[in-house]
């Protein structure tokens, strides 16, 4: 390979084949393998694996069950504390889209310290660290091996009272979907490597990727969601999909209410999709109505594998019209996207 | 910037082995230096090919791929003469280059609107200030997410494309975006500019008609 050897001049990025959520097992491929692995029953257990919920819950008292999950993936920008922080970052979303509160947290890194000085492990260790302290969480230890890629995360733990767990089996006919991030970073990521974006660009996006989603769960707390995730590796699609299911409904999405970031329409069409994106296409796709109406850039988009993305609340209508204006008042991008009617489990419907 | 030689004289790249978006990026660059002609690439996998796909569409071209070496050969070219001319009723997604299988939306994106720019400042003034604002003007429209379907520059509006001008940067970042930047042929050549303005950015008064006519919207500062 042409890598230099300078150790400290080689690219955070430079080996990675898939950046972030875009480097998810495919659904499928999931699936299948999961198929053969026995179930144990747990009683105490509160989510069920049927439903591909956000992180598994367990039941310690009446009042309190804790929630666990692990989150991981290979660098999706150069700057070491800025890649430790968006994995934290994305890491932590997991518990808030189960309604919870994160507690404590253990890192998850693989590093070949040959390639880069440590240096750049104690950055993305520091950038982790910023992420756990704006949100409240403990580092309480963790995990490090050698390996070929670098690779971060976060094992975390957050507690919850178990009648106010958000899954995604919970929507209601008639409830209306609210996101809070803009939608697109696969694609924006590959044009941050390619080095595409203008500096305004760049910053949008590093701005959505680092930004928690304590405060939105926080408030949307007060507007009593029925149904809660948060989009990512499997895309808005995926994503909307698995709440279908689960809750026994059909969906529908507004494609001109989506918010995507402002160059990521073009971008994709240019063909700055993630492979990602073609594997969510091929698990997802069936379940999808009048996909073929839509332009090929914005289709890209809807199954784009996302990274730290955004919140998605299932709620009612009016509930959702006041949540949104509590939302945007506090400076988050918020929008209604579509919702849930009766119709086929998990079938999505996009609109016009 | 100065052309590397050998890329100039070949029209082929092997670009296996390389990550997304680099395959992608590449052949842009060479289509971009290759206005003309078709150009063949080699690359690893079916993503490529469909990312590839993406890109001609974007362009007006057509993509063919075979298999090849237990990876993928790429021919992109220009779909034929009567097409060639840069106009935008050729702006519908190319159905002969799905690869991917997909059918394209045959429908018009709703509300095309164009930018025509006929004078290098926005309004009359103060000349610094009102170079200034075109500036601004032109970066507001970027950040707040609009999508013309072409900015078009004649009269002194085609010194904005000079490298020496402040404005070449944002005009730049919108061709990034896929927003086609074109200035009037008769105009750079009157001012002097032929040599500092890339030919496919180079058009004439035919081809900006056809886009002021079929657009529903111009907005001219």
């Amino acid at each position: 390979m042409t890598t230099s050897n300078n150790e400290s001049s080689r690219k955070l990025t430079a080996n990675v084949k898939a950046a972030g959520c875009a480097a998810k097992i495919s659904s499928l491929e999931l699936k299948q393998v999961l198929s053969s692995i026995p179930r144990t029953q747990c009683p105490e257990l509160l989510t069920s694996l049927e439903n591909f919920e956000d992180a598994a819950v367990y039941k310690i008292t009446e009042d309190i069950a804790i929630i666990e999950t692990v989150d991981f993936f290979p660098p999706v920008v150069d700057d070491p504390f800025l890649f430790g922080r968006i994995a934290a970052v994305n890491a932590l979303s997991d518990v808030y889209a189960m309604g919870g509160k994160p507690v404590i947290a253990l890192n998850v890194l693989c590093f070949p310290t040959c390639d880069y000085p440590l240096s750049v492990v104690e950055e993305i260790l520091k950038g982790g660290q910023a992420a756990c302290a704006e949100a409240g969480v403990t580092v309480a230890g963790g995990h490090s091996i050698q390996g070929p890629e670098p690779v971060f995360g976060l094992a975390v733990t957050g507690v919850i009272n178990p009648k106010s767990i958000l899954t995604n089996g919970g929507a209601k006919n008639g409830d209306v979907l609210v996101l809070t991030k803009p939608l697109g970073t696969g694609v924006m990521l590959l044009g941050l490597k390619g080095d595409t974006l203008s500096q305004i660009e760049r910053k949008q996006l590093l701005d959505s990727l680092t930004l928690l989603n304590k405060q939105a769960l926080e408030i949307a707390n007060k507007y009593h969601p029925s149904a809660a995730t948060d989009i990512t590796g499997f895309g808005l699609i995926g994503h909307t999909t698995e709440m279908a299911l689960a809750s026994g409904l059909a969906a529908y999405l507004y494609i001109d209410e989506l918010p995507f970031f402002a160059c990521a329409v073009a971008l994709a069409s240019q063909g700055l999709v993630p492979a990602g994106a073609y594997a969510n296409r091929n698990t997802f796709s069936s379940s999808v109505i009048n996909l073929e109406h839509i332009e090929i850039a914005i289709q890209d988009l809807l199954f784009d594998p996302q990274t730290s993305g955004g919140l998605m609340f299932a709620l009612q209508e009016e509930q959702a019209v006041r949540l949104l204006a509590e939302l945007t008042a506090e400076g988050l991008t918020a929008s209604i996207i579509g919702g849930f009617v009766e119709g086929k489990a998990g079938q999505v419907e996009v609109k016009k | 910037m100065s052309t590397d030689k050998k890329q100039d004289s070949a029209n082929s790249l092997d670009l296996r082995g390389l990550m997304c978006p680099e395959p992608v990026l590449r052949t842009k660059k060479l289509l971009d230096q290759k206005p003309e002609g078709a150009v063949e690439v080699l690359v690893d996998s079916d993503i490529n090919v469909m990312n590839l796909t993406r890109l001609a569409n974007s362009l007006g071209l057509s993509l063919h791929s075979k298999e090849k070496d237990g990876g993928y050969m790429v021919v992109i070219s220009k779909k034929n003469e009567s097409e060639a001319g840069r106009i935008p009723h050729n702006h519908d997604v190319s159905q002969t280059a799905s690869a991917s299988g997909q059918k394209a939306s045959s429908q018009k994106s709703a509300n095309t609107s164009v930018v025509f720019i006929a004078k290098d400042t926005f309004g009359e003034g103060d000349r610094d200030f009102s170079v200034n604002l075109l500036n601004v003007f032109l970066q507001t429209i970027l950040q707040a997410g609009h999508k013309p379907q072409a900015i078009l520059l004649a009269n002194t509006g085609v010194r904005l494309m000079d490298p020496d001008s402040s404005v070449r940067k944002v005009l730049d970042e919108f061709k990034e975006a896929g927003i086609e930047v074109l200035a009037c042929g008769l105009c750079v050549e009157f001012y002097g500019l032929k040599e500092k303005i890339k030919a496919e950015q180079i058009t004439n008064m035919y081809a900006i008609c056809e886009y002021l006519f079929s657009a529903d919207k111009v907005i001219s500062p």
